[in-house]
């Protein structure tokens, strides 16, 4: 058996492997629930009928129904259809399980389950409720250990003997060898596990026929030093951005309640691309938020383009002193942390005592309720995120402008060109290229701005300033932890950034060419 | 009674629940997880201190955990195994800790004699379908703080605390007869109750959208009115900031607000107002907050004690005492320096007008829808009849969507 055959066995012995454990797995947990469960529902019956339960029964008792405490309907008395008492504040904890299950029982019927390393079987009879608690003996069957070892060995005989003959045989031999753990997969978990164990090993068969896995081999060998860089941050983006991500896409399509989730379709989307039967001039109204965010975007990454473009046209002019100062001044309203910032600027737009009515007052104007109305809601916010994102474009700004070699504007005035010719013919046009990028980034960091709306205006009023992702937040921790919703709106918000960077990008390269 | 026979009962108490536990080593450790702060910390590791001391309980491991992230940790923590033995918490979380199977009901341990020490309202808060979770530490709602310094008679109808408003408020100077959290549905429970309104009816069903509701809606947006006598934007820090420079004579707050008051502030504190309209007391929202237990808990019966020492009748003179709780039980409300206390009276008697506030999961979905109602109305002056039925039909579809989703 050459190295190759080896390389190849062992690729599809591993995944069939993995196939096969899983399977092993499902089926000794279900058998052995099955199995306790119906242990314990013979046992619960032997105490419904006055017999003594056999087996692994460590608590029992027909339990007569509750006797009520007048003042207070929470805490029935039970007792045993013995006689004994259950419960109270020195009783013993063991009957508490008795006392429970029943009290469960009464109010939503009878049971079987699991309850940590005990089952706990109920069952109505006609003295009361019988409750039989169960500890399983022992622990589920162990991994057949010596049944894989031996189809592995077996497999790896038949593969070395297919090898020898080389050709098409080696690649049945392969198939064989290695497809052999689908007989034990069948039998743990029926035919879709077999499946999944036959086409791991048929797609690595055919992968080494074709050459493919020589090529990948020979490829990570060869580049085994960039691959070995590339890992740790490959392993990251897999772990933090691409779980996470399909997860989200995954949740979308299910309903949470409760801690249970159930697949639900295309329902969440549905919902909340119909308006979720609210008009479009009702906030609850997707069309409704997504049009508020559309217009917060835009409005703010104009301001903060506007902003930061003439800001940095100012700061390179020649005769400006202390032109470091004014930067780094500049700079820091990036620097704070924008959820301070936001907690700052949301103290400043209180009514009574915020620093922007105070300054209205001293100019004789009146105080404005900055929350009371859409307008000026959304005006404070847009105010407090244009602070906090003005700096990131001059910065941009700055850096494109330096780049412009100095010559040209020489030879514009030489060729007469004025202030303003100079600027819409030299300047601007060596801008865009820098800021088109920023301009696309800028809009995705607006569009997801979370801190600003939720710290200053938090939606108010009613809701009509929040934006979709403030949206999905309370989808997810307001209203009832609806995960689901949530997570589409998630996806929804995904989809638009998407269009809207293919469309930034379309709009870049119209402008190259 | 004075406050000896009351330690030596609770003691008695607590040698009855508490067997011998010579050698403590950690796993007989019941760990208890907490958000108190300040004062109300301070007395409750007095108080377990006191019972670790006497040696006839588990030891108790305390664990603060921040309020903000508390519910997140349980129910991550509990179902993983990391979770208290323990925990402190408002009553209002019990419904949904107990359909997520994280909480142990304990009625099992109690008996009426046990449940006899607290005021009804208290343990039954702690109760949720038929069974129980929690013993009450502390009850809270809000009452009604003046500055003594501009009110000499505290009202004792709505219409005449709109009178004594009126007469403090100027809007110009800004000063204001009243501040209170009015966008808010627990700031605003008082006057929904006292119309005669309710949040959910005896059976179940959603009642947002009534008259009395309304006409309470009516009355909060007067308040907050041009000729109202309460500022607009009054929530939070705002109420303490007013009353502390005077620029409001009444605030209706819990009793947290005794932290936020100035010492040079001359204040009392009382009940609310009858609702002149209804002759109904306006009744706040109770919150118990208490002990529940966790159904991982390590040793039921043992964590057990430790939650009835804790609530035993002297803990509660101590944590009354030391951090002025307004404690649920019986005993002492009769010993003799808390009763004297003005301030833990107005809030016992506050508390015999109040709401207790749902437990229901069903309530948690009411909170934001409502709160989008009353800055309708109060904010921007809408009609409240159409804010109510927005309210109560977004509600009613979050309540819809859970009823499918446990069928």
């Amino acid at each position: 058996m050459t190295p190759r055959y080896v390389r190849a066995y062992g690729l599809a012995v591993s995944a069939a492997l993995i196939v096969a454990a899983a399977a092993f797995v499902r089926y000794r947990n279900q058998s052995f629930e099955h199995r306790e469960l119906e242990r314990a529902r013979v046992a619960v019956s032997a105490v419904a009928t006055g017999s003594t339960p056999l087996g692994h029964t460590v608590a029992w008792g027909v339990v007569a129904p509750p006797e009520a405490t007048p003042r207070y309907p929470f805490l029935p008395r039970r007792r045993l259809a013995s006689g004994r008492v259950l419960g109270g504040p020195s009783a013993a904890p063991g009957d508490k399980l008795l006392y429970d299950a029943a009290a469960r029982t009464e109010k939503s019927g009878p049971f079987i389950e699991f309850a940590d390393d005990l089952v706990i079987a109920t069952a109505r009879c006609a003295s009361g409720t019988a409750v039989a608690v169960s500890r399983p003996p022992a622990g589920p069957e162990p991994v057949p250990y010596l049944v894989l070892i031996g189809l592995v060995g077996l497999g790896a005989a038949i593969a070395a003997a297919g090898a020898r003959r080389g050709g098409n045989a080696a690649s049945a031999g392969l198939v064989v060898g290695a497809g052999g753990l689908a007989i034990p997969a069948a039998v743990w978990s029926g035919p879709i596990a077999a499946g999944l164990v036959m086409s791991a090993v048929v797609s690595v068969a055919w992968a080494e026929q074709r050459g493919w896995l020589d090529r990948a081999g020979a490829a990570l060998v060869r580049n085994r030093v960039a691959y070995s860089y590339m890992a740790p941050a490959g392993a990251a983006m897999l772990l933090l951005v691409a779980v996470p991500f399909a997860m989200g896409l995954v949740l979308g399509f299910y309903d949470h309640h409760a801690g249970t989730w159930r697949f639900v379709g295309l329902r969440n989307f549905i919902d909340i691309l119909s308006g979720g039967g609210h008009s479009f001039a009702d906030p609850l109204n997707f069309w409704f938020t997504l049009g508020v965010t559309v217009a917060w975007t835009g409005l703010n990454v104009a301001l903060h383009v506007a902003i930061g473009v003439a800001l940095a046209l100012v700061l390179r002019q020649p005769w400006l002193r202390l032109r470091g100062v004014y930067r780094t001044l500049l700079i820091v309203p990036w620097a704070i942390p924008n959820y301070i910032t936001a907690l700052i600027w949301a103290g400043m737009f209180q009514r009574e005592y915020g620093a922007v009515n105070l300054l209205l007052g001293h100019l004789g104007l009146d105080k404005v309720s900055w929350f009371s109305s859409w307008a000026t809601a959304f005006a404070a916010n847009v105010t407090t995120n244009t602070w906090l994102g003005f700096p990131f474009m001059m910065v941009v700004a700055l850096g494109a402008l330096e780049s412009i070699p100095r010559d040209m504007y020489e030879a514009a005035e030489v060729d007469g060109a004025r202030a303003w010719q100079r600027l819409r013919y030299i300047t601007l046009p060596h801008l865009a290229p820098a800021l088109l990028p920023a301009i696309a980034l800028g809009s995705i960091w607006t569009f997801n701005m979370f801190n600003v709306i939720y710290l200053v205006s938090d939606g108010r009023p009613g809701g009509s300033t929040d934006i979709l992702v403030t949206e999905a937040y309370r989808w997810a921790f307001e209203r009832g932890e609806r995960y689901g919703m949530a997570a589409a709106y998630a996806t929804l918000i995904f989809v638009v950034l998407l269009l809207w960077t293919g469309f930034g990008a379309r709009l870049r390269r119209g402008r190259s060419e | 009674m004075t406050a000896a026979p009351v330690l030596i009962a609770s003691l008695a108490v607590a040698s009855v629940v508490a067997p011998g536990c010579a050698r403590p080593d950690r796993d007989e450790t019941v760990v208890l997880w907490h958000s108190y702060t300040g004062a109300e910390k301070d007395a409750l590791v007095e108080a377990l201190q006191q019972l670790n001391a006497a040696k006839t309980l588990p030891p108790v491991e305390l664990v603060a955990v921040p309020y903000d992230v508390f519910a997140d940790k349980i129910t991550n923590a509990i179902p993983n195994g990391n979770g208290p033995d323990l925990m402190i918490f408002a009553h209002d979380r019990i419904g949904d800790w107990h359909r997520a199977h994280l909480i142990e009901p304990i009625e099992y341990f109690v008996d009426e004699a046990l449940a006899d020490r607290f005021a009804r309202e208290a343990v039954a808060a702690m109760a949720y379908d038929g069974s129980l979770f929690g013993l009450p530490l502390a009850v809270k709602s809000v009452a009604l703080f003046y500055r003594t310094d501009l009110i000499d008679v505290p009202p004792t109808t709505t219409d005449e605390m709109v009178a004594l408003g009126r007469a403090r408020t100027n809007r110009r100077a800004g000063a204001y007869g009243l501040v209170y959290d009015n966008v808010d549905l627990y700031g605003h429970a008082p006057w929904l109750h006292g119309f005669g309104g309710k949040v959910f009816a005896d059976d179940g069903s959603l009642t947002i959208a009534t008259a009395e509701a309304e006409a309470a809606l009516s009355f909060a947006r007067q308040l907050a009115s041009a000729d109202g006598i309460v500022p607009p934007e009054s929530s939070g820090t705002m109420i303490a900031t007013l009353f502390n420079e005077g620029k409001v004579a009444m605030a209706i707050s819990g009793p947290w607000f005794l932290a936020d008051i100035r010492d040079q502030v001359p204040w009392s504190v009382t009940t609310l107002p009858v609702v002149s309209d209804t002759g109904r007391p306006a009744a706040p929202f109770l919150g118990a907050e208490g002990v529940l237990m966790s159904a991982r808990a390590r040793d039921k019966a043992r964590a057990f004690q430790v939650m009835a020492a804790m609530t035993s009748d002297a803990s509660a003179v101590l944590r009354a005492r030391r951090a002025r709780q307004v404690v649920p039980n019986r005993a002492a409300h009769e010993v003799e320096d808390l009763r004297a206390d003005p301030v833990m009276a107005a809030f016992r008697r506050q508390l015999e007008r109040a709401v207790v506030m749902p437990a229901t999961p069903a309530m948690r979905l009411v909170w934001t829808p409502y709160k989008t109602a009353l800055q309708r109305v109060i904010e921007r002056g809408e009609d409240p009849s159409a804010a109510l039925a927005a309210t109560q039909r977004e509600v009613q579809s979050y309540l819809r969507h859970a009823g499918e989703a446990a069928r």
